[in-house]
Parts: C-alpha cells; sequence; structure tokens
C-alpha cells in the first residue's frame, strides 16, 4: 500500500513538472490560463494557435463540431466556451437568444482589414456581435468529363434532377441546405415560411430520391468527388475550391439566374464566456494578415481579410484561377440563412420523410 | 467476505451517475413537452402519439429491427458452425483461432467500416447489402466467441454417453451438443441483436445516408433538431422495445433448461 502511495505522488508530481514547462501560462493582462475555442473541423491554419498562445502567454484549448446544431446543443448544455465560430442564421438565432455578448471594439482593432462584402449582413446588422472568418456561397462540383457543362450552366439547380445523371449525384445531407436546393430551383425564397412552399419543397425533394437514387453526405462527398466516386454534388465553395485543386476534371458553378446560399461564418462570443477580454484578442489576431493567410491557405476558404482574399485569387496566389475560391459576387437571387423558428421543426420532419421516400 | 462488498460502491456511485440518472433524465423529457427551458414543465403523451401516428417512424423501427433480426440470424448461422469446428480443434490450434477471430477487433471498429466503404465503392451494390455485409463482418466475432466459449466447456462424455446408449452423431449433436449451447448462443444474441438494433454509424457511412435506422432518429431529433423531447421519446420507445426482446430471449433460454 505505501509503494503504491509513492507511486501515485511521484505521478502527481511528474505531471506538476510538465505544467511547469510553460511556467507562464496565464501571464497576460487578462489573467487566463485557458481560453476555450469552439470551431468547425478542418477549419484554421497549421500554426494559428501555437502562434496565439505565444503571443498571448495561454493556453488554447481548441474543440470541434460538425453542425451548427451540434455546437448549439453543447453550448446549450452548459458547456463555457469563449470563441464559437458559427454561420450566419446561427448567430442570428443566438442573438435572438440572448446567448452572445457584445464584441469589444476597443480590442477588435483589425476590423478595416475586413472584406466588406462580408460586413453588416442581416443576421447582425451592424456586427455588433460577429466578426467574419469564412464567406462563400453553395453550388455544384461536377466532373468535366462526364457532366456536359452546359446542362449545369443550362438548368441550374435542376441539372440534380436531370436523369442522365441519374445515380450519379450527392445530395448535402443537412435539411437546411437540402431544402435552400428546392426552393431556389422553384424560385422561392430559401428563408421562406410559407408552408405551402415548403411542401411544394419537399415534393420536389422526394421527387428527386425517387428518381435520382442520391446519396446523402456531407464531408464524405468531398473525397468522393475527388476519388470519382460520383459525378455531381453540391458543395459549399470553399471544399469545392480544395476538390477543384486535387482533381483538375472538376468544375464548379454557383447558380446565377435561380441564386444559391451566400454564407458567411463568423466569429463570436457567448455570454457565459469566462475570459471575455482574451476572447477579443483572439478575434482580433484572426484578423490580421498571417493568421488570415495560413487559414485561408490551409483551408480552402474564402478570407475575410480583404487583401488575404485578394492575393490568394490574384496573379500568382495560390488559388489564381480555382473558380471556387472566389465566390461569385452576391446577386440579387442570392440569400443569407435568416433562422426560421417557425418552421424549423417542419423542415426537420419533412427531411426523414424524404430520405425514407 | 463482508469487507469485500464494499468495493462494489464505486461502481454502484458509477452506475447511478452513468446509468440511472441519464435514463430518469431520458423519461422526464420523454413524457415533457417545450424544449430545453425546464422553466414550464408540462407533463404529455404527445411525444409518443406522434411516433405511433406516423407510418415513417412506424417505417423506421421496423427496419431497424428487421436489420438487426436478420444480422443476428447471419451471425448464428455462420458463427455456430465455425465455433462447432473451432471447439473440435486441437487445444493449441483453438488458441491460434481465438486469436485470428480477436485480431481485426484490435483495429477500432469506425476504421474498419471506413475500410468497407473504400472496399464496397465501386461494387454496385444496394447500399441495404452494403449495410448487412457491414453490420454481419463487425458483429460475427461477439457470436462466434460466445457460442465457442460454451461448446469447448462441454463435457465430452455426455457425447460418447448418447454414443453408448444408440445415438448417431447427428441425433447425438441435436439432443446433446445444440441444447447445452443454447446459453452461449442466447448470450451471443444479446450481444450482436442489441447493439445492432442501436447501430446508427454503420448504416449512415456504408447506406450513403439514405439508410435511416431509429438510431440515426435519436440522433438527428437531438442534435440537429434540437428537440430532446421527441428524441428521448423515440429512444425510450427503443429501450422497451429491447426490453420486451430480451425477456423473450431469457425467457427461451430457462425454458430450455428446465427441461
Amino acid at each position: 500500500m505505501k509503494n503504491l502511495l509513492k507511486a501515485l505522488v511521484l505521478v502527481l508530481l511528474l505531471t506538476l513538472v510538465g505544467c511547469g514547462d510553460s511556467a507562464n501560462v496565464g501571464d497576460n493582462e487578462y489573467g487566463c490560463e485557458v481560453l476555450n475555442v469552439y470551431n468547425w473541423g478542418e477549419y484554421i491554419g497549421e500554426d494559428v494557435i501555437a502562434n496565439f498562445e505565444d503571443e498571448f502567454n495561454v493556453s488554447v484549448n481548441y474543440s470541434l463540431f460538425d453542425s451548427n446544431e451540434a455546437m448549439y446543443t453543447k453550448v446549450l448544455g452548459g458547456t463555457h466556451y469563449d470563441v464559437l465560430i458559427p454561420s450566419d442564421y446561427m448567430i442570428e438565432r443566438m442573438i435572438d437568444e440572448d446567448l452572445l455578448q457584445p464584441l469589444d471594439k476597443s480590442i477588435i482593432t483589425n476590423m478595416d482589414l475586413l472584406y466588406e462584402g462580408t460586413l453588416n449582413k442581416p443576421y447582425d446588422m451592424d456586427n455588433t456581435y460577429s466578426i467574419p472568418y469564412f464567406w462563400g456561397n453553395v453550388g455544384i462540383v461536377y466532373d468535366k468529363t462526364i457532366v456536359d457543362p452546359s446542362d449545369v450552366e443550362n438548368e441550374e439547380w435542376e441539372v440534380l434532377k436531370n436523369e442522365k445523371y441519374a445515380g450519379q449525384i450527392y445530395m448535402y445531407d443537412s435539411e437546411r441546405d437540402s431544402f435552400m436546393v428546392a426552393l431556389k430551383a422553384l424560385g422561392y425564397s430559401m428563408n421562406t415560411t410559407n408552408e405551402d412552399e415548403i411542401q411544394e419543397a419537399y415534393e420536389w425533394l422526394v421527387d428527386l430520391q425517387k428518381t435520382m437514387a442520391p446519396a446523402y453526405a456531407t464531408d464524405e462527398a468531398i473525397d468522393g468527388l475527388i476519388y470519382g466516386e460520383k459525378a455531381m454534388g453540391v458543395m459549399y465553395s470553399g471544399d469545392a475550391a480544395y476538390i477543384l485543386s486535387e482533381n483538375e476534371n472538376m468544375a464548379f458553378y454557383a447558380p446565377e439566374k435561380m441564386g444559391t446560399n451566400y454564407w458567411n461564418d463568423a466569429m463570436v462570443i457567448p455570454k457565459d464566456a469566462e475570459c471575455p477580454g482574451l476572447a477579443n484578442e483572439f478575434i482580433n489576431y484572426i484578423l490580421t494578415y498571417e493568421a488570415s493567410y495560413d487559414n485561408t491557405a490551409t483551408v480552402g476558404y474564402a478570407s475575410a481579410n480583404a487583401e488575404v482574399f485578394e492575393d490568394m485569387a490574384n496573379e500568382g496566389g495560390m488559388y489564381e484561377g480555382n473558380p471556387a475560391f472566389k465566390p461569385r459576387p452576391q446577386n440579387e437571387k442570392d440569400e443569407v440563412f435568416a433562422n426560421i423558428e417557425e418552421v424549423r421543426e417542419l423542415i426537420s420532419e419533412l427531411w426523414i420523410k424524404v430520405k425514407n421516400s | 467476505m463482508k469487507s469485500f462488498r464494499r468495493l462494489v460502491y464505486p461502481y454502484l456511485v458509477w452506475a447511478i451517475i452513468f446509468i440511472v440518472l441519464p435514463m430518469l433524465m431520458i423519461v422526464f423529457y420523454a413524457f415533457t413537452a417545450e424544449g430545453n427551458s425546464v422553466m414550464t414543465i408540462n407533463f404529455t403523451l404527445e411525444n409518443f402519439w406522434r411516433f405511433f401516428s406516423d407510418s415513417i417512424f412506424i417505417n423506421v423501427l421496423l427496419r431497424s429491427l428487421k436489420l438487426a433480426l436478420i444480422t443476428t440470424l447471419i451471425c448464428i448461422l455462420i458463427g455456430y458452425p465455425s465455433a462447432y469446428f473451432m471447439a473440435k480443434l486441437k487445444s493449441n490450434s483453438q488458441g491460434v483461432m481465438v486469436l485470428l477471430i480477436t485480431l481485426p477487433m484490435w483495429i477500432n471498429m469506425l476504421v474498419r467500416t471506413y475500410a468497407w466503404r473504400g472496399l464496397l465503392l465501386e461494387s454496385g451494390l444496394d447500399p441495404e447489402i452494403k449495410v448487412y455485409i457491414g453490420m454481419i463482418y463487425n458483429f460475427l466475432p461477439f457470436m462466434i466467441l460466445q457460442i465457442y466459449t460454451s461448446l469447448s466447456k462441454l463435457d465430452q462424455s455426455l457425447i460418447v454417453a448418447a454414443h453408448d446408449l444408440g445415438c448417431d452423431n447427428k441425433k447425438a449433436f441435436l439432443k446433446v451438443t445444440l441444447p447445452l449451447s443454447i446459453p452461449g448462443i442466447i448470450s451471443g444474441i444479446t450481444l450482436v441483436f442489441l447493439p445492432a438494433v442501436s447501430s446508427f454509424f454503420i448504416p449512415k457511412l456504408l447506406g450513403g445516408g439514405s439508410y435511416v435506422l431509429v438510431g440515426n432518429l435519436v440522433e438527428n431529433y437531438f442534435v440537429t433538431t434540437g428537440d430532446w423531447n421527441f428524441g428521448s421519446a423515440i429512444s425510450l420507445i427503443m429501450t422497451i422495445v429491447i426490453l420486451i426482446s430480451m425477456y423473450f430471449t431469457r425467457k427461451f433460454d430457462y425454458s430450455k433448461e428446465d427441461r
């Protein structure tokens, strides 16, 4: 028994010594030892966290989510985070539910570096609560050797129901995104709360399920398209940019006449953040050229930092000539997702029915 | 002996925190309405009514049961002969065989299922068949090992006695070996049927997202829709279905033993 105790004490001591490596953790003006950041998977540059940790003598506890809803559930479940990076409609919902705190603009001094097109969007009209991180739109990635580009450009979203390509398509396995496609194809707003329109969109999706036998996938579709498992898929622009850079047969088209989803993912600070000061510093740090460049170079999504965005897309840039990296400017048919509370459950239930039809 | 009883406390505490409390919370959520605000508690049967009044949900439940049932049956059909021949081998070879069966389990189930995804990618098989392949592959070792354990413990003199009393091989197997290995089959069923009926990852990965099972429903309602009440009701219905099926398998087991 005594030996066991000794061993335990030894282990404890070793752990303490281990911590001693970074003796000055917490030695920043906010006195925080840990900053909890909650972000999408595969959504940050390789050195961003490490560099921030060095600069502010803090240890960043970096965790990942794979959907806005999963993130929301976790936050509501009482886990404390200092910085979250959700999408537009989820930010709107969290503002409505009073879950976020206003940002401290005296700390976030890099706001003027932001690309103007990403600011003052309807989910947070004057960016009181959120600072853009990545942005883009949604379109169709297709294999030029199998799918006729003129089919995609003429039929836009309806090409997903072109029976020539039955069995060859990926639908996005998320209710909001799939209903966006259907509603846009029918010429309705993707933020509609009109139940008849939603019902029509549901029938559009059921028809697609029955005639095209699509595979429903999210991130799995990325590899699937690169390796030619299917010939066409609904894709977020940043993932599309990655697919295009890996497989030269692939092309990207964001429907213009029908319009598409023009999205923003942005950084916010929850009300119950334990270290809001440093959280603001983190947001400010992400806006710097260095961090934004690292993010975009690693992930492939369009940066909210104007200079980084231009450098990447222009001549000599990493994504020069990659049509998916530089999202088409928002046109009048494009929309930003709004939080549509009253039909959220209806859409959710219809989506299960689509997949079971 | 009495002092050892205290050793059970850690498990008791663990069980209360991680099994009993969550279960109570699920029951609570299942019988209430109105989202996550616990301020207003409305007791209701609405969630259950919603499940049973919609053929979609019933179909999903039936499909899950069918998948689990067929998986279990095929596992028995493949597993029993394998276990039988394993038990007949020399004891050295038996060890090797057990090792070979457990070997794949050293690799995480997720990784193996991803491997299957790659293998079946260009097979052109129906998604449903792919799901069955993945399920049977993942659960077969549990069945084989359970049956093998009960067969290897079998007293060989019983079979010799059966032969002495005039049974041929077939009759000796049916009258002696099979009945005595029933407990192995039962625990095999428990280990295969239960996880199979609530599995959601294998169908999701191999079925191309269009193969919805009860597990996927629960995940969807908790994570995506955020409707914890309905999600809890579905899990509770699932739990009850499992309890009923367990009751019948156990009963079958006992009635065999009584004879």
